[in-house]
């Protein structure tokens, strides 16, 4: 596991570095923030003040090479914007966004997978079709109307929930159900149609003939072989949450780091992107291990020490080999088939 | 190695599971880094709740002529030596009493006595000195200098513990009001560096600052002046106006800035003039605008009285000056511009006749979502250009680009005569702070001017009394006649949400500076 581990952070080095300079670089082409902190009829010499006071008057390569030591330092300098370290603002709205992140998932998934599972079971059927059209329509309504059309009928006319902020229990009720629609619809469809893929399996046949309960078919032989793709897709669609959900972060006025991102964007509060942008790649880079490693618990083939034992059969059967050997893992990715998962547990 | 026999699978996928809803439960009792906070629904009625459009970037008391940080200090944290009344646009005593000058370069102020500031000093001259020291004559890079008082320096005299002199480089009539923009601090702050939380003498303090949330302040025990009618006052931020709007009809907020009808706020969304102008610049540099008949042309062919009523419900006004009523040097005698089709019509076949290129492009630069219904104003205005015979694209740009329009060095290679929508706001309350900008031949947004305009303009600034409004009522009824840089469209509204709890009337500076201290419960 070790080895598996540092592989992967050697593997996600590189596309760190690119993201670091990436954003360096990207961030400089939007312009001179001159332009948005000093007044409009600022004098030269105040703009070339402001350019030393921030370090805008040194080299690109000068600036560049200061932001690759800050990093090894976790400083990533002072905001234009507020005056405060840029780390502390990412560190200080990058919980708020896990948190939202997190309750959305969780409940996307257990109704994902309460209603794919109750739609699989009869294909085509009237529950089927309904959570067919309930999905669809959940996976594609925008967020931005969702949210302000839950604000009217929750807050304003029933008055319920409140409109905004993050005040209370209540406060994540509009938040959540706004951020949930979309991932439940996609993973409802993506589970429904592993569940029915997996209960036409052989497998599925003999349990029912051994007399197994069909709760115990469904829950522990069906759907833990149809989890691995909505495992996938959850992977995703959970990393595109915690980038940020900068349209119901920015209308409920909660205080993730999409909305401090996209701030910082609009004001060329360049130190402030540097440290959002580098802690999110992070995070997501942590992510998919977290990912792959429910991989490994979901499917022993795609274990590392599956692959080791895989090799040491072939080596076995083989006899002594020369060459290079592929010393990769076994694939964790997405790409299981229906047929490779109809094997796995039985 | 996480290897699990397939009966002990089932106890990491429950560790996890319960992982994860203890992760959902604990959410559910509060957001990362937040406290109960006053601003809820079920704060007590002697709270004051005002969401603003924005969270203030800081509360730096020499940054206090940005918006959104100027709305919650400026005469609620900290207080000005001399304030400008909105409505009457007169100087009035605020941490200074009395100011003279015998020669309109060297100022006397005498301060006002037994004010203390919220840690419990004393205010005094070194203060009052350290404050315009700070600002500026510093390196800190203060917005407030750039934006009043430029490169040159202030000489700072104690007179004695409570009058001070202050002296301009040059004759500076119009000292005492930029010196109305200086938020007095203690003679300890840093003038090294800023400092996000002032400390004030103004009618609230500071409690606390949840970065991200909200502010809360409390009425200060110790003020100088009438106490406040509500102890605390909690300040929250949404971006989107609607939820803004929501947040007063919902009963969550008693008073909410920047909102507009469309955000759905009822009768209690209050109108009132934000000071703010909009117009068209024209570059003169390039065909079709380096004939003054094509500039003329325009002014006649944009039906700026039907675009007030039509778009904006009839609150604007249509505009023949850059500067509001309200403003030293604005003249309500100056005439808006007829509208008249034909006339434009004319002027561009007599352009045409005398060899100007009126098929040449026009591009009109917009800031996309600078103001409400933006982008319909600027296809009406595109599409009665055409009418008058000119050939206009319509440009809209992110706030970024649009600048490289809006302030010198402008662009020089566009494919196009370059015709930029601009809004200007006035909030000092004198026309000097538009005309040196947006007229003269240099002028930071100025495409061009005239020796002659140059001249009217050097003179109005120089002016005092009922001379320096009659010299910029000249100024710009020659901008209107001779130069014509400008087709004026018109003067803008702002809208407050006020709840029905509160009683507050908003005047041209609410959505800057909104004084807490003038709001009182609704009787």
């Amino acid at each position: 596991m070790l080895t598996y581990l540092r592989k992967r952070i050697i593997a996600s080095a590189l596309p760190l570095v690119v993201v670091i300079v990436g954003v360096f670089a990207l961030a400089r082409m939007t312009g001179n923030p001159a332009a948005l902190y000093l007044p409009l009829n600022a004098t030269d010499t105040m703009r070339a003040e402001f350019a030393a006071r921030n370090g805008l008057d040194q080299p690109i390569w000068v600036q560049m090479a200061q932001y690759f030591g800050g990093i090894f330092r976790f400083d990533f300098g002072t905001s234009m914007r507020t005056g405060q370290d840029a780390a502390q603002m990412a560190l200080r709205a990058f919980p708020a966004t896990l948190q939202l992140a997190a309750t959305t998932m969780i409940i996307a998934i257990i109704l994902a997978l309460i209603v794919g599972s109750a739609a699989a079971m009869k294909p085509n059927g009237i529950l089927d079709r309904c959570s067919s059209f309930i999905s669809m329509t959940a996976a594609s309504i925008p967020d931005f109307w969702l949210a302000i059309v839950g604000i009217w009928v929750f807050a304003i006319t029933l008055g319920v929930v409140p409109t905004s902020g993050v005040v209370g229990a209540a406060a994540w009720f509009l938040p959540v159900a706004t951020l949930v629609m979309r991932p439940f619809g996609t993973l409802v469809q993506v589970i429904r149609g592993a569940m029915v893929s997996a209960l036409s399996e052989p497998y599925i046949k003999l349990a029912r003939s051994k007399g197994a309960t069909e709760y115990r078919v469904i829950a522990q032989h069906a759907l833990r072989n149809a989890a691995a793709p909505g495992l996938t897709v959850a992977g995703d669609l959970t990393v595109g949450l915690v980038n940020g959900a900068v349209v119901v972060e920015t209308i409920f006025g909660w205080p993730g780091i999409g909305k401090l991102m996209i701030d910082s964007i609009l004001q060329r509060d360049f130190a402030v992107l540097q440290a959002c942008v580098l802690l999110t790649a992070v995070a997501i880079f942590v992510l998919n291990i977290l990912i792959d490693l429910g991989y490994a618990l979901l499917d022993p083939r795609v274990r590392p020490s599956a692959g080791a034992r895989q090799r040491r059969k072939a080596r076995a059967a083989q006899g002594p080999t020369h060459g290079s050997e592929n010393r990769t893992l076994a694939p964790v990715g997405p790409a299981l088939s229906t047929s490779e998962s109809s094997r796995g547990n039985h | 190695m996480l290897l699990v026999t397939p009966r002990s699978r089932r106890i990491p996928l429950a560790l996890a599971a319960s992982a994860l809803l203890g992760t959902t439960a604990l959410s559910g009792c509060s957001v990362a880094n937040s406290e109960d906070a006053a601003g809820g629904s079920s704060a007590p009625s002697d709270t004051l709740r005002v969401v603003l459009q924005q969270e203030p970037p800081t509360l730096e008391a020499c940054e206090s002529n940005l918006t959104s940080t100027g709305v919650v200090i400026r005469s609620t944290i900290t207080e000005p030596l001399v304030e400008r009344n909105p409505t009457s646009g007169e100087l009035e005593p605020k941490l200074a009493t009395q100011w003279s000058s015998k020669d309109d370069q060297t100022w006397t102020l005498k301060l006002r006595e037994g004010v203390k500031f919220h840690d419990g000093s004393d205010f005094n001259a070194d203060d009052a000195i350290a404050t315009i020291d700070r600002a500026v004559n510093s390196k800190l890079g203060c917005n407030v200098e750039g934006y009043v008082f430029g490169d040159d320096d202030l000489k700072l005299k104690k007179v004695d513990d409570y009058t001070i002199e202050v002296t301009a480089a040059k004759k500076d009539p119009i000292l005492p009001l930029r010196l109305s923009f200086l938020e007095v601090v203690p003679k300890e702050t840093s003038t090294t560096e800023k400092v996000r939380e002032p400390i004030g003498t103004g009618p609230y303090q500071i409690e606390d600052w949840q970065a991200g949330q909200s502010i809360n302040v409390a009425a200060f025990a110790d003020y100088w002046g009438e106490a406040p009618a509500y102890s605390k006052a909690n300040y929250q931020w949404r971006s989107e106006g609607s939820v803004r709007a929501a947040m007063i009809t919902s009963g969550e907020a008693d008073i909410a800035t920047g909102l507009s009808p469309e955000d759905n706020i009822g009768d209690l969304g209050v109108s009132y003039p934000n000071n703010e102008t909009v117009a068209l610049r024209m570059h003169a540099d390039t065909a079709p605008f380096d004939d003054i008949r094509i500039r003329r042309a325009v002014n006649y062919a944009i039906d700026k009285e039907s675009i007030v009523a039509s778009l904006y419900a009839g609150r604007d006004k249509a505009a023949a000056q850059l500067v509001p009523s309200g403003v030293v040097g604005h003249s309500d005698d100056l005439p808006v511009w007829e509208f008249n089709l034909d006339k434009a019509k004319e002027l561009v076949a007599e352009a045409k006749a005398d060899g100007t290129d009126v098929s040449a492009p026009i591009n009109l630069v917009v800031r996309t979502a600078q103001f409400p219904k933006i982008q319909e104003l600027a296809q009406v205005i595109q599409e009665q250009l055409t009418q008058a015979g000119l050939t206009v694209n319509l440009k809209m740009l992110e706030t970024s680009q649009h600048l490289t329009y809006q302030v010198r060095p402008f662009p020089t290679k566009d494919d196009g005569a370059i015709m930029l929508m601009t809004q200007h706001g006035n909030q000092a309350g004198d026309a000097a702070f538009t005309v040196d900008q947006y007229m003269t031949s240099k002028g930071a947004q100025s495409a061009f001017g005239t020796p002659e305009l140059d001249e009217l303009i050097a003179q109005a600034d120089a002016a005092s009394g009922d001379d320096r409004q009659a010299a910029f009522e000249k100024v710009f009824k020659y901008q209107n006649d001779e130069v014509v840089q400008f087709a004026h469209i018109a003067h803008q509204t702002g809208m407050l949400g006020i709840s029905s709890s509160v009683a507050y009337e908003p005047n041209s500076s609410s959505g800057d500076e909104l004084r807490l201290a003038e709001v009182t419960a609704a009787k």
